[in-house]
């Protein structure tokens, strides 16, 4: 009901008009009402989250003793952890995991235009193939996973054998491990790049690809010019999201490796660092100076891609 | 004496989590909790009325041993019908997280199962109940259980739990690959040589079919550990203090298996790690397989079961092996320790242990109650693990095992490959681990 | 900043609508031909690409259904000699698996029912309203993100204590209530949305509740969707929380169900692969029955 009348009202020969009026004037009008909107969500974000975040933030100063007890102890955590060859180790592999992982988001892009071009047959078809690995249990697929990367009855490298390729032992390497993960971390989150990308495509109005083609653009240009332009918020969703859960890279990589990997150690992530220190070796309070090293960088990256969203939005 | 340690440690974990309070009212929350803790340790032991009534939860870890555990509780309950035990499985990959989060709040299960590496971090800070009135009120008697394991659960004197089971570590063979590659059978007498030659020897007639001669799962329990022991070395001094890895003997322990592996003996490391030992012996392509009692049942369901017997492990310097059983202890901080204590010596008892054994989950620790799992798999010279008992050596522990245990996984693997020298790799091994040591 | 751009592009579509429709069927006539020879290239490629994103569920069936001896042969078994149902009756002596299959479609449901309602409407505000600390309020709840949960786990543990919760459903579920994703995802959504209509019924004198709840989340539905579908599976696979914080087996979900069969010394490799196609079966079939109303539903939903 509202919908319609709303839309009879909505003929907007005007569209600029209410864009110069939302400022100062909403806020007033706003009052109490975000608040109501918010105030459910940050009740239960500060108590289950900030909290034990701002918690763990003090622990980083402490030495934290296994069951709790802390001392304070200043940034002796913080300068032991810098001079910590594991560090940049297990940085360097999170950042080889995350780039390769970032490899998905064009593939992604171009799979999710194929998947919107009109007129496709089994489109739904091949979106539940693309999509089935984001559905996998971590636990569940890690297995097949590692049968299929085995060295010596792994079908990649029987497959591999008929090129002529001695296959490594892709798990058990250090340089081909971290490798394997990412090839799985970026299997596993396509669907989910697909999908919001998928969305984005749908928003795109199709008379500007028309319009676009009646200027005799080729479909590689309308992709560019036209597709690529409008999707970046998308874009831009998906890579934060990205970034930020490939810098926090822990489950997959004890899944598929195993815990007793001898070569973990040396394919460490930032995350497995944390929960060695602080769950194996119970070093808590060096554990959570790692946390905040861990948080200060995914925020560090973060920002600079929102800083980057903006430039690159501007200029456009 | 004893009892009043264990009292002061509550007090100074109450101080600390007071500390903690401070800042914070959920760990307040959790302070309180503790306050009923102290006050049963003081007083003797005795058996629960039986009529107490209470719900326990019993933690573990290993979801195959389930059913005999559902077993023992029947027992258990016709004896306390009004206890009501709920049993909580947690993975192993997350029972020790889990653990710490439990010990950290107060809330551990009133009963649950610790094991040697981690006893020490939780007995050194009274997170578990000592034994000692149950001990002195004549309900366990640790004299009936392996000295070894008695002397893993008790710190300074004083004991926490006894073993539940045990486990010991045997040289598993497949005759089948003995006779294709024309070698003679391991017997008890053998030495690390007579083990050498063989294991090259089967590598070397059967390589053609992808068959090794022998592997292990290269973590301490199951291998070096073992080769440690009997070379004379070891892998921390008595007292727990300092590493014993710069010692000639260990590394001589270390070298057996750099050897064996660069000899072609043994499937190389990365080989091992994609596929675990015990997979290669059971799909019957290995001849002879480091691993412990509780291998058993993989052997008893493959397709090798026929083909497969176990000798003691071969001698070095002297015969020995490792030996590890799981414990139950009580939390300190349980509100229901008359119940949960009550379980505890009912699972200690020869009657639960016999009926695990019998439920052939594993090897029960009460002397005498072994006799079922030695019958359980004919043809197969189980009594091997059994008599281990006489030469075995406990299981390495120190306050803080895991930080040095870690240092191990880090360190060993690159002298195994053959990567590192191994007088280096265990100097560098034993330098880190005695930093490490001296924190504790 | 974003939504400045992008506001303008909505009420174009929409002002053009009928004019629209009316061009996109004369052009899809006009250009079929072409478009067909294109398709061709797309199906090879959705299909070779499809083919390599599900070999390893193929492969996982085949496997469920393998021996154990078959699952580790040197030169691969491509299909079983004998068909061993039996590995997935064998499930259900392993793990209580109705129980917790019960158990995992419960807490999915709380949480993703919850976290429509709060994500929704949070992102909103964030999104189209303006008060005071907004920007600082937003900034605090994404900082979350790049937490890993293992951090606060001990935290967090100690909290649901705090409030009595420890082996209650209440305790499972509560935290997961709550999702700094989920509001950065409809954060996003509401910002790419047309300002008129909002400016519209406020003329008409419609409170903030009636605009959010009648205009802008009809308009949300797609990104709903999204929100539903990632919730749905994060709780569904999550695996740490629930472990920690329950305590009895039959109240935990699938996902620590199987966690705790692999874990087992024993590896019989098809009962485990027939446990895990087990365990993802309900959340995979309810994603190809509901996927065309979802995904194909985007369009429709996001642009009338």
């Amino acid at each position: 009901m509202t919908n319609s009348t709303t839309r009879t009202r909505l003929v907007p020969p005007n569209a600029a008009a209410p864009r110069v009026r939302r400022g100062g004037a909403a806020a007033r009008r706003d009052g109490f009402w975000p608040w109501l909107f918010v105030l459910p969500l940050l009740s239960g974000i500060g108590v289950f989250y900030l909290w034990p975040i701002a918690q763990t933030a003090y622990f980083s100063f402490t030495e934290w003793g296994v069951f709790g007890g802390a001392t304070w102890t200043g940034i002796a955590n913080y300068t032991r952890l810098f001079a910590d060859p594991q560090l940049y180790s297990a940085l360097g592999n999170t950042l080889l995991y995350t780039a390769i992982v970032l490899l998905g988001i064009p593939i992604a892009v171009y799979i999710a235009s194929l998947l919107n071009m009109p007129g496709l047959r089994f489109a739904s078809f091949y979106r539940v193939l693309f999509f089935l690995p984001y559905v996998a249990m971590p636990t569940a697929v890690a297995m097949v996973w590692r049968i299929i990367f085995n060295g010596d009855f792994g079908i990649l490298n029987y497959v591999l054998s008929f090129v002529g390729i001695d296959g490594p032992y892709w798990t058990s390497t250090p340089g081909f491990a971290m490798f394997a993960v990412a090839i799985v971390g970026l299997w596993s989150s396509f669907g989910f790049s697909m999908i919001i990308l998928g969305a984005g495509l749908k928003n795109i109005p199709p008379e500007l690809y028309e319009a676009a083609e009646l200027d005799g653009a080729t479909p590689w240009r309308r992709f560019r010019s036209v597709t690529v332009p409008l999707l970046t918020p998308s874009i831009f969703f998906v890579m934060i999201i990205t970034i930020i859960s490939s810098f926090q890279l822990f489950d997959l990589l004890y899944a598929l490796l195993g815990s007793t990997n001898p070569i973990l150690p040396k394919s460490m992530s930032l995350v497995y660092f944390f929960y060695s220190q602080g769950f194996v070796s119970n070093d808590k309070g060096y554990a959570a100076a790692i946390a905040m090293v861990i948080f200060v960088i995914i925020g560090i990256v973060t920002l600079l891609q929102f800083r980057l969203q903006k430039r690159w939005v501007n200029n456009d | 004496m004893l009892n009043s340690s264990s009292g002061s440690g509550a007090f100074r974990r109450r101080g600390l989590l007071g500390l903690v309070g401070a800042i914070g009212l959920a760990a307040l929350v959790a302070g309180c909790s503790t306050s009923p803790s102290a006050d049963t340790a003081s007083a003797g032991y005795t058996a629960p009325a039986k009529d107490l009534s209470a719900e326990i939860t019993y933690g573990l870890w290993d979801q195959t041993q389930v059913a005999a555990i559902d077993a023992n509780i029947k027992e258990f309950n016709k004896v306390y019908p009004d206890i009501k035990v709920n049993v909580n499985v947690t993975p192993w990959d997350s029972y020790w997280p889990k653990l710490q989060t439990q010990a950290s709040s107060n809330t551990l299960p009133d009963l649950f199962w610790m094991n040697g590496p981690n006893f020490q971090t939780y007995g050194g800070a009274g997170k578990i109940e000592p034994i000692t009135s149950e001990v002195s009120a004549g309900a366990i008697d640790p004299a009936n259980y392996p000295q070894a394991l008695d002397d893993l659960y008790t710190i300074d004197g004083t004991q926490y739990g006894v073993p539940k089971d045990f486990d010991t570590i045997g040289l598993w063979y497949n005759k089948a690959i003995f006779e294709k590659a024309g070698v003679d059978l391991p017997t008890a007498s053998w030495t690390w040589d007579d083990f050498d030659s063989a294991a090259s020897a089967i590598s070397k007639a059967l390589k053609k079919d992808g068959i090794y001669g022998a592997g292990g799962g290269m973590d301490g329990q199951t291998t070096y550990y073992d080769t440690i022991f009997q070379a004379g070395g070891s892998v921390i001094s008595g007292d727990g203090k300092t590493s014993g890895y710069d010692s000639a003997a260990s590394q001589k322990g270390i070298s057996f298996w750099t050897d064996l592996i660069a000899s072609g003996g043994s499937p190389t490391i990365q080989q091992l790690t994609d596929t675990p030992a015990i997979q290669w012996f059971t799909s019957g392509k290995l001849g002879m397989l480091w691993s412990g009692s509780w291998s058993r049942t993989a052997v008893a369901e493959s397709s090798i079961a026929k083909d497969a017997n176990v000798a003691p492990l071969p001698t070095g310097e002297k015969q020995a092996t490792v030996i590890h059983g799981v414990s139950n202890v009580v939390a300190a901080s349980s509100k229901n320790k008359a119940a949960a204590q009550a379980l505890q010596v009912f699972l200690a008892s020869k009657e639960a242990q016999q009926q695990q054994g019998d439920m052939g989950a594993v090897i029960p620790a009460f002397n005498g109650t072994q006799q079922t799992f030695v019958d359980s798999q004919p043809g197969v010279d189980l009594q091997v693990f059994i008599d281990a008992t006489k030469y075995a050596q406990p299981y390495p522990v120190s306050k803080n095992t895991a930080a040095w245990a870690a240092l191990e996984t880090t360190i060993l693997p690159d002298a195994f490959s053959g990567a590192t020298p191994v007088a280096d790799a265990t100097k560098d091994l034993a330098d880190q681990m005695n930093g490490l040591l001296a924190k504790e | 900043m974003t939504d400045t751009i992008t506001a303008p592009r909505g009420t174009t579509t929409r002002a053009t609508d009928s004019r629209v429709t009316a061009r996109t069927t004369t052009v899809k006539k006009r250009k079929s031909p072409r478009r067909g020879g294109s398709h061709t290239i797309a199906h090879i490629v959705l299909g070779v690409g499809g083919l390599l994103m599900a070999f390893p569920f193929i492969w996982q069936i085949l496997m469920s259904l393998s021996t154990n001896a078959e699952v580790q042969s040197v030169v691969p078994t491509f299909w079983p000699a004998e068909l061993q149902w039996q590995n997935f009756a064998e499930v259900f002596n392993r793990m209580p698996f109705l129980a917790q299959l019960k158990t995992s479609v419960l807490i999915t449901v709380i949480r993703g029912a919850a976290q429509i309602v709060l994500c929704t409407m949070a992102g909103y505000a964030f999104a189209r309203m303006r008060f005071r600390g907004r920007a600082f309020l937003l900034a605090i709840t994404l900082s979350i993100l790049m937490v890993p949960s293992q951090v606060y786990l001990i935290s967090q543990y100690q909290v649901v204590q705090g409030f009595g919760w420890l082996n209650t459903l209440a305790g499972i579920v509560a935290p997961g209530l709550f999702s700094a994703f989920g509001t950065f995802l409809m954060r996003t959504a509401f910002l790419n949305m047309p300002q008129e209509l909002e400016e519209a019924a406020r003329i008409d004198g419609a409170n903030p509740w009636q605009i959010f709840w009648k205009i802008m989340l009809p308009l949300a539905r797609p990104s709903i969707n999204v929100l539903a579908i990632t919730t749905v599976l994060w709780s569904w696979n999550e695996l740490l929380w629930p472990l920690v914080v329950s305590t009895y087996s039959d109240t935990m979900p699938l996902s620590a169900g199987l966690a705790t069969l692999v874990g087992d010394k024993t590896t019989d490799y098809p009962v485990v692969m027939a446990a895990s196609l087990m365990a993802m079966a309900p959340v995979l079939i309810l994603f190809i029955v509901l996927q065309r109303k979802v995904i194909d539903g985007l369009a429709s939903s996001g642009l009338k």
